[in-house]
Order: C-alpha cells, then sequence, then structure tokens
C-alpha cells in the first residue's frame, strides 16, 4: 500500500509513489532505482542459455563477488539442466508427435518446470540476499533470456526535515 | 499489422492440402482399401494427420521473438556505441549487430524479421506458406511438416496411380476425373516441396538455418553453431520446447527493496561488519559516484535493524523513480552543455553545439563537438594526445561495463552524464581530430593502433580476418560483385549520414541526419512487399543483404558503424526483404544527392552551412 505523504513539505519533496512518511520521527530513507546493471550471455559454447559469470563493476561495493557468482553459476545449471537433450526431451517429443501435439495442452514440458524452479529461486534469492543490499534481480525470461537484469537502489536519504533524523539517529550510533 | 494479402498463401496451401485429400479419401481410397492393402489408407490418414498438425504447430506458434528491449537496457549504449559487437563462440569471431527496431545486440543466429518486425531467436526465414517466422521454437514443425507432406503427397500420387491405372478405360468417370485432378496437383507441388524437404535435411545435417546458408555467412569455413550431422539432427527435433519469450508474465510477487542496505565489507579488513571501516575505504576511489555521500549517511543510520513499518517500495512503482533519475542524469548534461559555449569564444561552436543538440536530443550531443572538432578551419589546434585521451577515456568511462575498461570503472550509467559533460569540457577548447578517431570502441584490440590508422576497428577485424581464411570473419559475402560494391560505395554517401562518426571523414554529419528519406524511418522502412521465401525477389534480396552489409564493412567510414539513435531508425537497415526498398532507397539518396562528393566534403560543407545559419531543407527525421 503506497499512500500520499501526509504534510506538505513532503508532497513536495517526494514523488508520489515512494513510501509514506506517517510523522516526521518515523522518516526513513526510501530507496529509488539508481542504475541497471546488464549480465550479458556467454556465448562462448554456443547458443545455449549461460550467462556470464564475470563481476560487473557496478556491484563492487554492493555485494560480495562470491554471492554474485554462485547465483549465476546455479541460474547457469538451472538452464543447462532445462535444455539437456536426453531421456526426458525424447520422451516428450516423441509423445508429442503421437498426440498430434495435443499433449501441450495437457502437461507442463520439463522447459517449463525448470522455470518455474528458477522463478522460485530468483525469487528466494531476491528476498534472502539482494533486497537487503538494495539490489533486484529480474528474471532473464523477461528480456527473452538475453541478459540478467539488476537493477540496484540506493538510499536516496530524505530531505530537510529527514537529515535531523538522521544525524540525531547517526549520533545514537 | 500484416496485411490481409499475406493471408492467401497459407489459406491457399491450407486449402488444398485439406481439399486435395479430402478428396482423395473419398473418391480413390475405397477402391485402394479393396483392391491394394487394407492398410494403405490409414497409412495416408496418420500422415496426413500429421502434416495436417505439423502445419498447425508452425503456423501458430511463437518463433523464439525477442521482446523488445526496455529503454534502460538502451540507455547504457549511447549513440556512440558500434554498430556490431564481437562475441567468441566456439573460438570463432561472430558478430552481433545492433537492431535498430528492437533496441538490444541481436544474439548470434537471431535475425529481425521485416514482416513481423521482430527479432527471432535462431531466426531461419520467413515462411509465407504458413505466415510465420520459422525460428527456434518452430523449426522443427516446420521441417516435419516439410517431410511429412512429402510424403504425403507420394502417398496420394502413388495411389491416384495405381487407381488411374486400372481404370485407364474409363477416365471420364467421376471417380477417375478427381482422382486424376489429385494425382496432378500433388504432382505439380510434389518436386517443389521435395526439393524443400530435402534443402531443409541438408542444412539440419550442417547444423546451419536457411538465413546463414543464403547469406553464405559459412560459406568458406567453420560453422561454430554445429554439433555434428547426428547431434544436429538430434537438437532439431529432441531439444526441449522453449517456452515463449513474450506474452504473460507471472504472477511474481515483487520483492520489497528498502534501505538500509548491507554493503560488503572492504577487502583489508576482517569481516566484521562496522560502518566506520566502510567509510573510509569506500570514499576514495569511487569519488565520482553520486553514492559515496549515501553510504556515508547509510551507514550513520544504520544501526536499527529493521523499520517497524515496512515501506515496500515496489519494482513497478519506481518507474516514475527511475524517469526522475534520468531526468537529473540528463540535467547535468543539459547543464554543463549550456555553460560552455558561453565562455567560449567561439561563437560557431555555439550554434554547432545548440542546434543539433535540440533537435537531435541529448544522445547526438556527445557527437557534436566532435563534429566541429574534426573541422580544421574552424577550430585552433590543441594537444592532441590530450583530447584523445580525454575521449578515450570519457569513452571507456562509458564502455567501461562493456569490457573496455582501460579506467576503473566507475558505474557506467552513472557517469555517462559526467563523461558527456567531460567529452564537452575537452572538446571545447577546439581539438584537432585526429585521423582516426576512436570515439566508439567497439572491439578491443584494434584500438591500439593510433591515429595513423585508417580504418574503423570492425573494418580492420574483418580485413584482418579476411586475408587469412574466411572464416574467422564470422560474415563472409563472397558473393560480392567488384563493379556493384563499387557502385554501392559510390551510392553510400547518403548512408554516411547515418554515420556521423566517421573517422576519416572530417565532420560528424549530425545536420544532415534529418535529411534522411522518409521511407527509412519506421515499420514502413522494411519495405513493402517483403519477398517470399524461395522466390527471385527473396533471392536478390538475400543478395542484395550481403552487398549491403559488405559495403558497409568495406567502406572507410563504415568504421564508425555506429548506431542510429532511437528517433531514427538506419537507412539501410538490412535484413532479407530488404531488396525492394533497397535499390529503391538508392535511387532515392542518388536523386537527392546526384553530386557523389566524398562523405568528409560533404560534411563539412554541411558543417559551414550549417554554421552560417543557413537554412538547410529537411525533410524529416
Amino acid at each position: 500500500m503506497i499512500s500520499a505523504p501526509r504534510t506538505a513539505t513532503d508532497r513536495t519533496k517526494l514523488p508520489y509513489c515512494h513510501e509514506s512518511f506517517h510523522n516526521l520521527q518515523e522518516l526513513r530513507h526510501s530507496a529509488s532505482l539508481a542504475n541497471k546493471v546488464f549480465i550479458q550471455r556467454d556465448y562462448t559454447d554456443g547458443t545455449i542459455c549461460k550467462f556470464q559469470t564475470k563481476f560487473p563493476s557496478e556491484l563492487d561495493s554492493r555485494i560480495e563477488r562470491t554471492l554474485f557468482e554462485d547465483t549465476v553459476k546455479t541460474l547457469n545449471n538451472y538452464y543447462a539442466e532445462a535444455e539437456k537433450i536426453g531421456g526426458q526431451s525424447y520422451l516428450e517429443g516423441c509423445l508429442a508427435c503421437l498426440t498430434v501435439y495435443l499433449i501441450f495442452l495437457c502437461i507442463e514440458t520439463r522447459y517449463e518446470k525448470v522455470l518455474k524452479k528458477i522463478s522460485r529461486y530468483i525469487q528466494e534469492q531476491n528476498e534472502k540476499i539482494y533486497a537487503p543490499r538494495g539490489l533486484l534481480i529480474t528474471d532473464p525470461l523477461e528480456r527473452g533470456m538475453r541478459v540478467i537484469e539488476i537493477s540496484v537502489y540506493e538510499d536516496r536519504g530524505s530531505s530537510g526535515s529527514s537529515s535531523g533524523s538522521s544525524t540525531t539517529s547517526s549520533s545514537g550510533r | 499489422m500484416r496485411r490481409s494479402s499475406a493471408y492467401i498463401p497459407v489459406s491457399t496451401a491450407a486449402a488444398l492440402l485439406v481439399s486435395s485429400s479430402t478428396l482423395f479419401f473419398v473418391f480413390t481410397c475405397p477402391w485402394l482399401a479393396e483392391n491394394v492393402s487394407l492398410s494403405f489408407p490409414p497409412c495416408v490418414g496418420i500422415v496426413f494427420l500429421f502434416a495436417v498438425a505439423n502445419f498447425t504447430m508452425a503456423t501458430f506458434m511463437d518463433a523464439g521473438v525477442f521482446p523488445r528491449a526496455d529503454d534502460d537496457e538502451d540507455k547504457d549504449e549511447d549513440v556512440r556505441a558500434p554498430l556490431y559487437r564481437t562475441v567468441e563462440v566456439r573460438g570463432v569471431q561472430v558478430r552481433m549487430k545492433w537492431c535498430s527496431s528492437c533496441h538490444f545486440y541481436r544474439p548470434p543466429r537471431c535475425s529481425h524479421c521485416s514482416v513481423c518486425d521482430h527479432c527471432v531467436e535462431d531466426f531461419d526465414h520467413h515462411c509465407p506458406w504458413v505466415n510465420n517466422c520459422i525460428g527456434r521454437r518452430n523449426y522443427r514443425f516446420f521441417f516435419l511438416f516439410l517431410l511429412s507432406l512429402s510424403l504425403h503427397m507420394a502417398g496420394v500420387f502413388s495411389g491416384g496411380l495405381l487407381y488411374v491405372l486400372d481404370h485407364l478405360e474409363d477416365l471420364w468417370e467421376l471417380h477417375a476425373a478427381v482422382t486424376l485432378a489429385v494425382m496432378s496437383v500433388s504432382g505439380l507441388f510434389f518436386i517443389p516441396v521435395l526439393g524443400l524437404a530435402c534443402f531443409h535435411l541438408v542444412l539440419v545435417a550442417r547444423g546451419r538455418t536457411t538465413n546463414e546458408q543464403v547469406t553464405g555467412k559459412f560459406q568458406g569455413g567453420v560453422n561454430p553453431f554445429t554439433r555434428g550431422c547426428r547431434l544436429n539432427l538430434q537438437f532439431v527435433l529432441f531439444s526441449p520446447i522453449m517456452p515463449r519469450y513474450t506474452g504473460k508474465l507471472s504472477d511474481r510477487v515483487p520483492v520489497p527493496v528498502h534501505p538500509p542496505f548491507h554493503h560488503p565489507e572492504s577487502q583489508t579488513l576482517t569481516p566484521v561488519k562496522s560502518s566506520e571501516n566502510c567509510v573510509p575505504s569506500q570514499t576514495p576511489p569511487v569519488k565520482s559516484l553520486e553514492e559515496v555521500d549515501d553510504p556515508d549517511s547509510k551507514h550513520r543510520t544504520s544501526p536499527p535493524p529493521l523499520p517497524p513499518k515496512p515501506d515496500p517500495v515496489l519494482l513497478k512503482n519506481h518507474l516514475a523513480a527511475l524517469e526522475e533519475s534520468l531526468l537529473q542524469s540528463r540535467a547535468v548534461m543539459p547543464s554543463g552543455h549550456k555553460t560552455n559555449p558561453l565562455q567560449t569564444s567561439e561563437s560557431p561552436t555555439k550554434v554547432l553545439y545548440q542546434v543539433p543538440r535540440d533537435q537531435i536530443g541529448t544522445r547526438i550531443s556527445p557527437l557534436v563537438p566532435q563534429e566541429h572538432a574534426s573541422d580544421p578551419s574552424l577550430l585552433q589546434s590543441e594537444n592532441p594526445e590530450n583530447s584523445l585521451t580525454l575521449n578515450s577515456r570519457s569513452l571507456s568511462l562509458k564502455h567501461s561495463h562493456r569490457r573496455v575498461a582501460e579506467t576503473p570503472g566507475p558505474s557506467a550509467s552513472v557517469l555517462i552524464s559526467r563523461s558527456g559533460s567531460l567529452s564537452y569540457d575537452s572538446l571545447l577548447r577546439p581539438v584537432e581530430r585526429l585521423g582516426s578517431q576512436t570515439p566508439f570502441l567497439p572491439m578491443d584490440s584494434s584500438l591500439s593502433r593510433g591515429p595513423g590508422c585508417n580504418c574503423s576497428p570492425v573494418f580492420m577485424n574483418i580485413s584482418r580476418h579476411s586475408p587469412q581464411h574466411r572464416e574467422p570473419s564470422p560474415v563472409c559475402y563472397d558473393s560480392l560483385a567488384k563493379p556493384l560494391m563499387s557502385s554501392i560505395q559510390e551510392r553510400r554517401e547518403p548512408d554516411e549520414k547515418d554515420r556521423p562518426l566517421a573517422p576519416n571523414s572530417g565532420i560528424y554529419d549530425i545536420p544532415s541526419r534529418r535529411s534522411l528519406p522518409h521511407d527509412f524511418r519506421g515499420p514502413s522502412s522494411r519495405g513493402p512487399t517483403p519477398p517470399a521465401y524461395g522466390s527471385r525477389e527473396f533471392l536478390l534480396s538475400s543478395a542484395a543483404y550481403g552487398y549491403g552489409s559488405r559495403s558497409h564493412l568495406s567502406s572507410s567510414s563504415s568504421s564508425s558503424l555506429t548506431r542510429t539513435p532511437r528517433a531514427a531508425s538506419s537507412p539501410l537497415h538490412f535484413n532479407r526483404s530488404l531488396s525492394p526498398s533497397f535499390y529503391h532507397s538508392l535511387d532515392r539518396h542518388s536523386q537527392q544527392f546526384p553530386s557523389a562528393l566524398p562523405s568528409s566534403s560533404y560534411g563539412h560543407q554541411k558543417a559551414l552551412a550549417f554554421i552560417r545559419g543557413e537554412e538547410r531543407p529537411e525533410p524529416e527525421l
């Protein structure tokens, strides 16, 4: 739920979509989208879906390198699993032919199942690791599997009256 | 978007298939079942059903359409970014071209379909008989359709032949006449369909798409996408079907993001979360980051763990915030920009700076100083090294996220505004432009060549590769005829306008951008009538595709190969159906600019005219 800022000063300062400030004592910093970092695909092994694990410099101060690399490697593994040509994909292909492709109306293919797993994984990573660091990962499926988009949020401190609160809290450090 | 005439081939094909087969089943099959074999009609029936199913899937299944890139994905790549980006695929350099409609670099094997106006993954071709693009997701259906249709036609023809041979004495009787008609239809279409099926069989075995085959991409050399005949077949037939990229996305619950944000500990200190340690380590190297002030404030206020009231900042709602931040970053540019002309003593620069900026937009404005700078008659010379390093530095900052990080790269997008103003500052003091301007750092090593180089990095890549053997150059347009190329080069001056950063030409032709002909501006620029696959027009257009792209490469200014801004689309946007519009546009160009000036002097004249404040005819942009 987002409500408009209550006080006139707050209304002038903040965009409508930002958090509501119920009273000055509870002023907290809002997060605003500062930047988006795009992790590109790694095509060295062909057109299989794989993302570069190179750590982007923009995230240098935002997240630990290992966490980021773990995330991307896990995603790559998921995609490799989805695209694996093996027993299950053969079965699906033959079944599809036999049922004149009506099977696609009934069951979910393995790729779709893995994509759901990926979506859950990204959600979980966002909640546990990235959002506390002011980052958000967008599912690459939304971008056509071309990039992993990481939105970088910055702590936009509220101005004016909030600086009082920030100094008080800093003095209370 | 598609005209109704696009539905004629597909409805014809469907109608012919269904009606002929129905007639066959009704009139011929009874006799066949009795006299030849009871199992013959069911077999034909099954094959027919399979063919229809594959036809339906090929027609209605999304080929692997890429959704268009958002603005924010594109904003990192400004106009100076090169038209091509090279990537290595299994040891082979493959170029990814910037798609001006979809606003991303096309992945390898991706191509933009002009009929459908979208980029398709593993683009094979646009098939008019199914009125759909054939790409990654539906290629197997198309391939199986061809095979099954060939088989079905063979079955129908042979069944009909057996019937007719047995009823030679009374061919005017209804059943025989119908059978004869069906036979002739199937016999007529059998040869082309079988030919196409064999063609695709070869393509599958070789691991190529029709697009690659026709444009001769791997003609001389190695195809990095092939896995061997057996594995290619396996991939086509049995790889999992990817879901659509476009269309609904989930029911995802947006994750709230709210400060305070946790930051990683600095490397020099023991991993103890302490705000005091973080602050000093962060400030020095990232001075120019806007965020520098924020970590200080963040850390000062970090102690309270979580605020009692959750303040969800939903991702979707940050569009407004993003716009705001974009506006802010853009505001930096005009503010940095407008003050400078006031400081300089050269009034001509003022005109050049301001006019294109206003009219073309902030994306082009970084180019303007260089356009101005490249004209020696207007400018005093300055320390070239200084300018070059400044340029390359500002550029490397822009492209730092793209592996050209020669300077320690803070966030590129944050710095775009700054580097924009940097380049303004550096070029305000008039700079003598060097021979090889490197405002666009498309690739890597070729940049190291200094001012003496006359070739673009891209061009150098190509030229470097082509003498050896065809393959490392990913695109080999071997079929080009020299006279054609030279004639195309002559006609390419209009195209220069679209590439404002020509390293060897004197001036960046920004004002002339507006004189692009009208029909190169939108989806309409893709051509009025896309040629059908297999038609002569199509072959011509794909040849033109090859010609055009090659002429891009071979022209000296093609090095600049920068992307057009969002506002304008590339006039010579090469894709398969370009042929009619391609030649048409070339004619238009040649009419409009009859004097075949070299691009540099042409641009020079334009710049001079601009400086004098002449009114130029500006068709549209």
